[in-house]
């Protein structure tokens, strides 16, 4: 196991730098990064190379990439141009991220898991093709219209929520845009755990429990669902990383001052130090999200051992 | 009389059609006895079984007529909950494939215990000790030591003895055994063939063994029933069958057999298939296949022909079949 | 939104389909060669997964609607003034946010323009985004995919390596971060995005799918046989491919459309004085009080459209799954 942890946390190196390279180069090669500077008008040029060269930008790209990087693991993360420091914008922005993250997850177990039971336990009748038809429709209806639809309807015209959120976002203002996050992912939820569910009710194991005289909730819950929610957990794990990375649309509806309302300004402000450090950090969760689901699979399922 | 199924009829419905499963089978066990059930697969053995056990998936499949009856009630028109309570406790089965059959994630600690813990109420700690017990019985070396493994870590031929340990958990009156040896290396298959027989005998127990191994059936069975298309074609005690068969089908399974003393010459085989489920033949569902079939076959099904006291065969022509 | 297709390929992964998808195609193999699968029975015509699957779409209510959907789609993207007159650019800002009134059925957007008009040609954006970025995604995942699985070993690894390190970038994110510096008023800058990142969904199927089907024992034969290595690709394995590639691609075209209207209603998709449903929900949505007309109606046509391709795509795949019957 230990060794195990080793060479994942080896092979999550190449795509760290990978993808956190491929960023860096977008922004800093194909973008602008001096253009948020001098405000409306392009700065003129010898004020430009002055702020090249203060910000080290007349370096070679993979110099600044290690100089960056360097900083990184030092904790800094370099200042945003407006002076503030984007290690500061975290610490007000990732907080309220995770509290949306959290609900958004909390979703997609208690909704998406007991759908995908019911239906999984009840495949071919009327609730199951219901909700399936339903499940469809969410994956397809593309977040920003889902969240501007909720919007409309509970925030504008039955006035039963804010319709944007107060910069503190405490739990109760992001139950909506924590369902609005969720609801694609809610709905592979109900899928997956629907599937895994209809497959392994068919099992032979099952079958077995049965004949074993077991009362119906005990072949269900100890035999059924502890097998097919395996897919399901390692699902919702790996979801946190996404979850996170994707609130940049419900964050803009609902103006909730998180990861991706400060990612979005610092794209649309050109903003450079902010834009590559968050993204970074969002790498960085994405991978570790994974390497814990993977190690989290062992741990379900005694079959798998890590060498 | 420990167990007699009486015309029993299952169908499956299925987006092709119906399939005719079992139509009209009829066998009896008595306490302690063993009764072979030989047949091709499709010929509705194993339905049968699962309808006896009520693990039939439904839907598709569905009991459509018939009796069940275990130790003097019809189990079939008892309430679910009813049945839940003989099931495991009263009869167990055994399955072919135990690896498919044991729960991957449990222990076989825990899957073990579970019999005590459901049926008789006792704690984890007394199920858990009673598991190692099973185990010691069914001869698994170091039970102590690996009542707290998964299935996967023990081999091929262990698994299968813990399910055995499994249906003898609770001492039930009957066990079904489905092939219970088919998915083992040769060697291993005599060994816990030879195991479930013996601990047959030592808890007195009926046994009901499905199988399409006419070799195992020898050393084992008391009687066999034998099926065709969901039918029960002949029935006989096991050495009546080894001496004469009544039924060209039994016939043709016996000359399948490889055997030493027919040394090269060619393996007989029963030329065709066996029929699609959907769409039986009229009359006796084997004469497309029958050596003996004649025009009354393509019409009139047989009816089970009482041979002797102790026997029947399902073939209008059981006379000329023996005298072969 | 979500990443929404990163998702659509981790649910489908996570539903078996890869190897579900696998064990239909060998079922394909097999069953157009024997005779049907109940021997014993009254001879039945052999049958194979793609006329068994035609079979069950055929009757598939969800399969007809959709099919019907995507085919009214393309009609009106290649001739939208067949069913709105005016054009999706002339604008009155004194009929600015006026709701439906006699030839204008949807009302008027905060600009003035006439809704239904700009919903019309919305589609021909959506429909041609989508088409042309799963045709380059489709092509690009296939040939790496296939070279990765068929030769293995160093191209294998560095083709995986190159998968993880796109699938670690946020979709919506690297869209933001990419197009936000691009100025162009053309649909390909967003084709090219999708491209860029959408392969490696394509490439994961492509490579299974040859890996499968390699090791089958006629492709292992016709190896033996010394077949070479463009045909075994061509005649033996790319068959076994295309089943699942043509699942996931028409799932994937339904959440293009989607990713295009995220895009642009984030502000760095498409731009005006293109017409795309994103950019209109967009301008919409700060009059959503006085005028919803405006943000629901290319709503509802953008919800339609994803809808009819991901339900096609998930009736295709039922069609084609066998353990699923």
């Amino acid at each position: 196991m230990g060794r195990y942890v080793v060479r994942r946390l080896l092979q999550m190196i190449p795509v760290f730098i990978g993808a956190t390279l491929l960023i860096f180069l977008m922004v800093n090669v194909m973008g602008d990064p001096i253009a948020g500077l001098c405000g409306e008008r392009r700065c003129d040029p010898a004020t430009a190379a002055r702020l090249e060269h203060e910000f080290g930008l007349d370096e070679p790209v993979w110099q600044q990439y290690l100089t960056y990087m360097g900083n990184v693991f030092t904790g800094d993360f370099g200042t945003a141009f407006n002076g503030q420091e984007v290690t500061e914008l975290m610490s007000t922005a990732f907080p309220v991220t995770i509290r949306l993250t959290l609900i958004a997850i909390l979703f997609e177990v208690v909704i998406g898991v007991t759908l995908g039971v019911v239906t999984g336990l009840r495949r071919g009748r009327p609730v199951d093709t219901g909700v399936l038809l339903f499940t469809l429709v969410v994956i397809s209806v593309p977040t920003f219209v889902t969240g501007l639809l909720l919007q409309l309807l509970l925030g504008v015209k039955w006035g039963w929520i804010r319709p944007s959120v107060s910069s503190e976002a405490p739990f109760d203002e992001l139950i909506l845009p924590g369902l609005v996050l969720a609801s694609v992912s809610l709905a592979y939820v109900t899928r997956l755990t629907r599937t895994s569910i209809a497959e392994n009710r068919r099992s032979d194991y099952v079958r077995t429990a049965v004949a074993k005289g077991l009362p119906r909730h005990r072949v269900v819950v100890r035999h059924l669902l502890r097998n097919s929610l395996i897919p399901v957990v390692t699902f919702i794990g790996a979801d946190i990383g996404f979850l996170m990375g994707g609130a940049i649309v419900t964050e803009r509806i609902f103006n909730i001052h998180g990861v991706g309302y400060q990612l979005y300004q610092g794209i649309l402000r050109q903003n450079t130090q902010t834009v590559v450090g968050f993204v970074t950090v969002l790498v960085l969760v994405f991978l570790v999200a994974n390497l814990v689901v993977d190690l989290l699979y062992a741990v379900l399922d005694p079959r798998i051992r890590y060498a | 009389m420990l167990l007699e199924v009486r015309d029993l009829h299952v169908e499956f419905h299925t987006r092709d059609g119906v399939a005719k499963a079992v139509n009209g089978v009829g066998y009896r066990v008595d306490e302690g006895e063993t009764l072979a059930v030989l047949g091709e697969s499709g010929s509705g053995k194993s339905v049968t079984a699962q309808a006896i056990m009520g693990i039939l998936d439904v839907p598709p499949g569905r009991v459509t007529g018939g009796e069940v009856v275990f130790q003097g009630r019809d189990l079939l028109t008892l309430k679910e909950d009813e049945r839940r309570r003989i099931r495991g406790a009263e009869m167990a089965m055994i399955f072919q494939d135990a690896l498919s059959s044991l729960n991957p994630v449990l222990t076989v600690g825990d899957q073990l215990g579970e019999m005590f813990t459901v049926h008789r109420g006792m704690s984890r700690k007394q199920a858990r000790a009673e598991a190692v017990e099973l185990m010691d019985r069914v001869r698994i070396p170091a039970a102590r030591e690996r009542v707290g493994q998964y299935p996967h870590q023990f081999s091929g031929g262990m698994r299968q003895r813990i399910m055995i340990a499994m249906a003898l958990a609770l001492e039930p009156a009957l066990i079904i055994a489905d092939e219970p040896t088919t998915a083992l290396d040769v060697t291993v298959q005599a060994q816990v063939m030879e195991l479930l027989a013996e601990l047959r005998r030592e808890y007195r127990m009926g046994l009901v063994l499905i199988t399409h191994d006419l070799g195992v059936v020898a050393d084992v069975a008391d009687r066999i029933a034998v099926m065709y298309a969901g039918r029960i074609v002949e029935s006989a005690p096991v050495h009546d069958i080894y001496k004469a068969p009544a039924h060209p089908y039994t016939r043709g399974l016996l000359d399948s057999i490889p055997r030493l003393d027919r040394k090269g010459q060619e393996l007989y085989a029963i030329k065709g298939l066996p029929p699609n489920l959907m769409s039986i033949p009229p009359g006796c569902a084997f004469h497309p296949r029958c050596p003996l079939a004649r025009d009354v076959c393509r019409t009139d099904e047989p009816p089970l022909y009482q041979v002797s006291a102790t026997r029947g065969s399902a073939c209008h022509f059981w006379r000329e079949c023996l005298d072969d | 939104m979500p990443n929404q297709y990163h998702e659509a390929e981790r649910a489908i992964a996570g539903t078996g389909m890869g190897g579900t998808m696998d064990l239909g195609v060998d079922e394909a193999e097999t069953l157009g060669k024997r005779p049907g699968p109940d021997g014993g029975g009254p001879q039945e015509p052999p049958r194979s997964l793609w006329s068994d699957a035609w079979r069950d779409l055929r009757r598939n209510p969800v399969f007809i609607v959709s099919a019907l959907v995507i085919c009214f789609l393309v009609l009106i993207s290649l001739w939208p003034s067949a069913i709105a007159s005016g054009s999706p650019l002339t604008c009155d800002l004194s009929k600015a946010q006026q709701g439906s009134q006699s030839g204008h059925p949807f009302g008027f957007d905060g600009q003035g323009c006439d809704v239904y008009t700009r919903t019309v040609y919305g589609a021909r954006t959506s429909v041609a985004v989508g088409v042309l970025a799963t045709l380059g995604v489709t092509v690009l995942g296939s040939v790496l995919g296939a070279l990765a699985g068929f030769f293995g070993g160093v191209w294998d690894s560095v083709l995986s390596r190159i998968t993880d390190v796109f699938f670690a970038i946020p979709v919506v994110l690297g869209g933001l971060v990419l197009l936000s510096v691009i100025t162009s008023n053309t649909i390909w800058p967003v084709i090219g995005f999708i491209v860029l990142l959408g392969w490696p969904q394509i490439s994961r199927i492509a490579r299974g799918a040859v890996i499968t089907a390699k090791q089958n024992d006629y492709v292992q034969a016709a190896r033996a046989l010394g077949a070479s290595h463009s045909r075994l690709v061509l005649r033996h394995i790319a068959p076994n491919a295309v089943a699942p590639v043509i699942v996931v691609a028409t799932i994937a075209l339904g959440t293009y459309i989607a990713l295009e209207a995220t895009l642009s209603y984030l502000g760095v998709g498409l731009k005006p004085p293109s017409v795309s449903w994103g950019i209109d929900i967009s301008a919409a949505s700060p009059y959503i009080r006085n005028a919803p007309h405006a943000l629901l109606w290319p709503s509802g046509a953008l919800a339609i459209t994803v809808l009819a391709f991901i339900m096609l795509g998930d009736a295709v795949r039922d069609a084609l799954d066998p353990k699923l019957r």
